[in-house]
């Protein structure tokens, strides 16, 4: 999943890139979510006390239909209008990821085979939520779940992600949600993270610019996208023994992943080390990465309506078992924000300039050192003169 | 190095009072015509600009541009140690690690020292073009306050609509709706409590109650408030000072139909 270590190298190499705030920032801002992302995300995480999944009475899970509607409004409540992609089928670069994931699926079943009877709960629970995969039909009934309650989506051609950050790059949406940082490869204006997390983890939400990002690491949208295939993405291997801040070294001296291997080539003594891949795709990756499938964010129409409250209660409270007052306070809750107007900001009107030029050279240097972040401020009283 | 003394504490304690409820942390500008300050609140939707003139102070000197980076929880609690009449004095050295409030008692031999941390801000900036606006209204601050109060107990959304002769003031909400009409007049003897209209075109324009909840808290500041509006644009709110001014530029609301993407 995502890049391997793309968002340590952000923290680290280009603080300002990322900025958390709390979810009622982002009021008036219309999102494009990663459904398929959410949906196994729920499965796993919105439990029981006793860690089972949530089921209706027949059984089947309800786990991701409870997801989808509360942590929906939540957005909502907050003003935000999120809608939602479906990943379509998974490119063949992917196959190779995918079989992985199947045999680590194996394997923890096997291992609750082994361990059912002497395991306590919450080590069998562990191996279980390894096991958890979205079916069709979930993908179905959260569709449905969607279309009663106003919210928009879209089905994806492929990747869902690619299609979230077109959506935003078309100006559809402002930005894409997804906890994959692959999606930043993509080349949409803002990533949020940590934007369908349950509200009492209490995480702040992640804003990360993808133009700051690739600026910060002095890179073109290609280098960057050449530097995670190093680190690590879904489409194919890496070359062996060449960590973040080695694939960051290489990308800015050679500038792209043919440079670094010829380099690899003339020196092969220094760089004995690193075993190329045989047959390595990476520039079928990049491709990937560069023109995925989508669908052109011009022609999608985004309307958000207000909820069919009869529907709702008849697919959830009757055939899956939720409590119908918290349905209708729910539904109350969207014809609310389905409803009310969109409050406007002020960057549309002016223009934004980071930071004030009126500083003295003492507050500069520290400025520049210490790389304070709106919510670092707390703890960075000026220490001392030079 | 700055050294400002204003003859009376209280007009600093008002005006952080004014905006410390919508940003926390801002950079206070001090050059020699003055202090400034911008400060947008998180979800820039309201801008605060401050101008603090050289003339507000009984004493004022600044021989080069100091920024003080400022929070205002803070500095709002050590301001309310002194009281409103005494004489307050700011000191800051060039390139400072804190500021020094002194307050001197005017009645008895008594001064009060104390001193604030400074922080690093590294805060947003935005550029704000001259304006025109096709109305301008001017009120008495604490009539607008009340209508202002009065409406936001029906509703989240405040709209404005300036016609020819009149000024509206609306909310619609869940259990009831208001309306307050306010209309031109001059009052010679008091021209502070004049209702005046300048009229270019027509306006209509929603606020939310939120924010404008925020800016009446300026209202001891002045006597009258002044707003200036346009369509589809951010409105301007403006408090005098003795000498220089508090202006909040407040983002409008949008229907949806009527938003372009």
């Amino acid at each position: 999943m995502g890049i391997k270590g793309l968002n340590r190298l952000i923290a680290d190499n280009v603080p300002s890139a990322i900025k958390s705030a709390e979810m009622k920032t982002f009021f008036g801002r219309k999102v494009a979510i990663d459904a398929s992302m959410c949906l196994y995300q729920y499965l796993i995480a919105v439990r029981q006390s006793d860690g089972s999944q949530l089921t209706n009475e027949e059984g089947q899970t309800t786990s991701h239909l409870s997801g989808f509607f509360y942590r929906t409004i939540r957005m909502v409540e907050n003003g935000l209008k999120p809608m939602y992609v479906f990943d379509g089928k998974p490119p063949e670069l992917k196959a190779h990821e995918l079989t992985k994931r199947t045999e680590r699926k194996k394997a923890a079943e096997a291992e609750i085979e082994k361990i059912k009877e002497t395991a306590s709960a919450e080590e069998l629970s562990k191996f279980q939520r390894r096991t958890v995969r979205a079916t069709r039909e979930q993908n179905e009934e959260v569709k449905e779940l969607l279309k009663l309650m106003g919210i928009p989506y879209v089905e994806a051609p492929c990747e869902a992600e690619a299609q979230c950050a077109e959506l935003a790059s078309a100006g559809k949406v402002y930005a894409a949600a997804s906890e994959d940082m692959d999606t930043l490869c993509y080349g949409p204006p803002y990533l949020l993270r940590h934007l369908t997390y349950a509200e009492s983890r209490k995480i702040p939400i992640d804003e990360v610019a993808a133009g700051t990002v690739v600026e910060g690491l002095e890179l073109t949208r290609e280098s960057f996208i050449d530097l995670c295939i190093l680190l690590g993405c879904d489409y194919c291997e890496t070359i062996k023994g060449i960590g973040p801040v080695n694939a960051l070294k290489l990308i800015k001296e050679h500038g792209s992943i043919e440079k670094i291997l010829q380099v690899m080539e003339e020196n092969p003594t220094k760089y004995a080390k690193n075993v190329v891949p045989e047959g390595w795709l990476y520039k079928e990756a990049r491709q990937l990465f560069l023109k995925p499938e989508v669908i052109d964010g011009s022609t999608i129409d985004l309307k958000w309506n207000q909820p069919d409250l009869e529907g709702l209660i008849k697919f959830m409270c009757e055939k899956n078992g939720f409590s119908e007052e918290r349905i209708k306070n729910g539904a109350a809750k969207l014809s609310k924000g389905a409803k009310s107007g969109v409050q406007g900001r002020l960057d549309s009107f002016f223009k934004v300039k980071a930071g004030s030029a009126t500083k003295s050279p003492a507050v500069k240097k520290a400025a520049a050192s210490s790389k304070v972040t709106k919510t670092k401020v707390k703890t960075s009283f000026r220490k001392g003169k030079r | 190095m700055l050294e400002g003394k204003f003859e009376e504490a209280s007009l600093l304690k008002k005006v952080i009072d004014s905006i410390k409820d919508c940003v926390a942390l801002c950079n206070f500008n001090c050059q020699p015509d003055g202090i400034s300050v911008q400060a947008v609140d998180d979800s820039r939707v309201l801008l605060v600009s401050l101008l603090i003139g050289a003339e507000s102070f009984s004493d004022y000197r600044c021989d080069r541009d100091i920024t003080l980076g400022i929070d205002l929880k803070s500095f709002s609690k050590i301001i309310r140690c002194g009281a409103n009449e005494d004489y307050l004095t700011l000191i800051a050295e060039d390139s400072p690690d804190s500021v020094a409030l002194i307050f001197e008692d005017k009645n008895k031999d008594k001064t009060s020292e104390y001193s604030l941390k400074l922080m690093d801000i590294d805060a947003e900036f935005l550029e704000i073009d001259e304006m025109e606006f096709d109305s301008v209204i001017t009120l008495p601050s604490s009539e607008f306050q009340k209508i202002c109060r009065d409406l936001n107990t029906l509703s989240e959304s405040l709209q404005i609509v300036v016609t020819k002769d009149s000024v509206k003031f609306a909310s619609k909400g869940d259990s009831g709706n208001g309306n307050v009409i306010i209309k031109p007049q001059t009052n010679l003897d008091k021209p502070e409590e004049s209702v005046k209209v300048d009229l270019k075109q027509p306006v209509d324009l929603t606020f939310g109650l939120r924010f404008i909840a925020d800016i009446i808290k300026a209202t001891p500041l002045s006597s009258t408030v002044t707003i200036k509006l346009s369509d589809k644009t951010p409105a301007l709110f403006e408090y005098k000072l003795p000498s220089g001014y508090l202006r909040f530029y407040l983002a409008p609301k949008f229907n949806e139909d009527e938003e372009e993407s």
